[in-house]
């Protein structure tokens, strides 16, 4: 594994990290196949609570804008490959085992906020930065929507989405995105700790048949919506409308 | 008894019977469909109403006055309609409300993307009341909102506040006083009729795909609605109001 996620277990409570803090943790696709080993690590390990959180300021910016604009990679199938990625690593962060804790350190922006909707548990700070700026840029969150709309319901879901922006972690906590919030930055991680200890201290066949159940129930297992999602994403990420706002955004 | 203006990209509609607290006649629906079919090609929608409240719902005293029951029905299938016609516009629809939105007032929430209110608006569906059930909104408010917040709103005749409503989820935004919703509403469309290419347009679709509410199960929630139209206890409770 490279160094481009880290993945620290400490008993019960597994921590990956995503560590690209100079591009904000934007999913390269080297990011993501370390994200992928990370989690397929965790199926035969002894852990009971996964915490995903980002080194340095950011949680997750989102997709790699250099990866995505295809004047700058020479790439025209980075943005699908790295969509595709993307939505076969949330359905399998979904389906583990584990209880899944989001701690968003900073910002999480698009696709990095889709990644805490995957989630079963969101925790933040006042001052975090999160948001679906997607339709700001032409582009379309289709490939986390689904995640988007089982955490906060269709109609707050369409809301977020339609507006677009960011919002504060205090604004994200009234909305139901977060689920615990800390005064400030520097008490993220012991409000982390405490939810993971006490998440951790449940039986955990009893967690997972109960996170299992849920999934059934919500139809979180339905690997064909969110895979759509994932074309659709790509499919406006290539238009030349949208390739000019993403080029625009890079210099501005 | 609708008011449609176009300014630029964005299309603003106006319930527009403020003497009656702009309460729903039947023709007053159909009006309000052909403006929504209208902004087809908008970029963003607006719907407000004019006076002093957005909307007290049906005009009880033309269906009290209408024995035969017609009267209920257009109003139950055009209000469906317009919800619908709502969700199928391919821009999104911001709604605002002012002062109350009651009963089929609140039913016109079901179909927009984004709406906000001020925060002492009234907001609810005390329609079993008058012997009229509200099943014709739950598939939509089912699609939008937590299925035990439906219920008790549908069941039961208490009004909330907006600031509940923004609680609950049913509006995702409050402003202070009645008279600030209009701006603020044309403001949320004005910040959505700028964003660049259609990202909005195809979002919208997608989310209309993955939380669909299918004709046949919004139609029977309009079936199950007409099913006591013109019946006994609906009559009697309707007269009762007048009486």
């Amino acid at each position: 594994m490279t160094d481009a996620v880290l993945l620290e277990i400490n008993e019960k409570i597994a921590t990956l990290t995503i560590n690209r803090p100079d591009a904000r943790n934007a999913m390269s696709i080297e990011i993501l196949d370390a994200m992928h080993e990370a989690v397929d690590s965790l199926r035969d390990s002894d852990t009971s609570v996964l915490v995903i959180t980002g080194a340095g300021r950011a949680f997750c910016a989102g997709m790699d804008l250099k990866a995505v604009l295809i004047e700058l990679s020479g790439d025209a199938t980075m943005g699908s490959r790295l969509l595709k990625s993307l939505a076969e690593l949330t359905l399998k962060i979904r389906a583990l085992d584990q209880v899944t804790i989001a701690s968003v350190n900073g910002a999480a922006i698009g696709g990095g906020c889709g990644l805490t909707c995957v989630c079963d548990v969101t925790i933040s700070h006042a001052d975090a930065k999160l948001g679906f700026p997607e339709v700001d840029l032409g582009l379309c969150p289709a490939v986390i929507a689904p995640w988007v709309v089982k955490k906060l319901g269709g109609g707050v879901a369409r809301a977020a989405m339609l507006r677009g922006g960011v919002m504060s972690g205090t604004q994200a906590f009234a909305m139901g995105l977060v689920d615990h919030l800390a005064d400030d930055r520097d008490r993220l991680a012991a409000l982390t700790n405490e939810v993971a200890e006490r998440l951790a201290s449940g039986g955990p066949k009893a967690l997972s048949v109960t996170k299992s159940l849920l999934n059934t129930i919500d139809g979180s297992l339905d690997e064909t919506v969110v895979m759509k999602g994932a074309e659709l994403s790509a499919r406006v990420l290539a238009t030349p409308e949208a390739q000019a706002a993403l080029a625009a955004r890079m210099k501005g | 008894m609708i008011k449609h203006e176009r300014h630029g990209d964005i299309s603003i509609i106006a319930l527009d019977r403020a003497e009656k607290r702009n309460a729903m006649l039947p023709e007053m629906l159909d009006e309000l469909k052909v403006a929504i079919d209208e902004s087809a090609d908008a970029r963003a929608v607006v719907l407000v109403g004019e006076g002093k409240t957005f909307c007290a719902g049906f005009d009880l005293k033309a269906c009290a006055a209408d024995s035969s029951g017609e009267t209920m029905r257009a109003l139950l299938s055009g209000l469906s309609a317009c919800v619908v016609a709502m969700r199928e516009c391919p821009a999104p629809v911001v709604l605002g409300v002012h002062g109350a939105a009651v009963a089929g007032g609140c039913a016109l929430l079901g179909g927009a993307d984004v709406v906000i209110a001020d925060k002492n608006a009234k907001l609810g569906y005390p329609v079993v009341k008058i012997g009229v059930s509200p099943a014709v909104s739950s598939p939509f408010m089912l699609a939008s909102m937590r299925a035990g917040v439906v219920r008790s709103l549908l069941l039961d005749t208490e009004l909330i506040d907006g600031s509940r409503a923004l609680e609950l989820g049913m509006v995702h935004e409050i402003v202070e006083t009645a008279d600030q919703v209009r701006e603020h509403a044309i403001g949320i469309a004005e910040s959505i009729a700028i964003k660049q290419g259609d990202g909005c347009f195809v979002t919208k679709r997608w989310l209309n795909e993955i939380c669909e509410v299918t004709p046949e199960v919004a139609r029977q929630g309009l079936d199950a609605s007409l099913s006591l139209t013109g019946g006994e206890e609906e009559r009697e409770r309707l007269a009762a109001l007048w009486g």
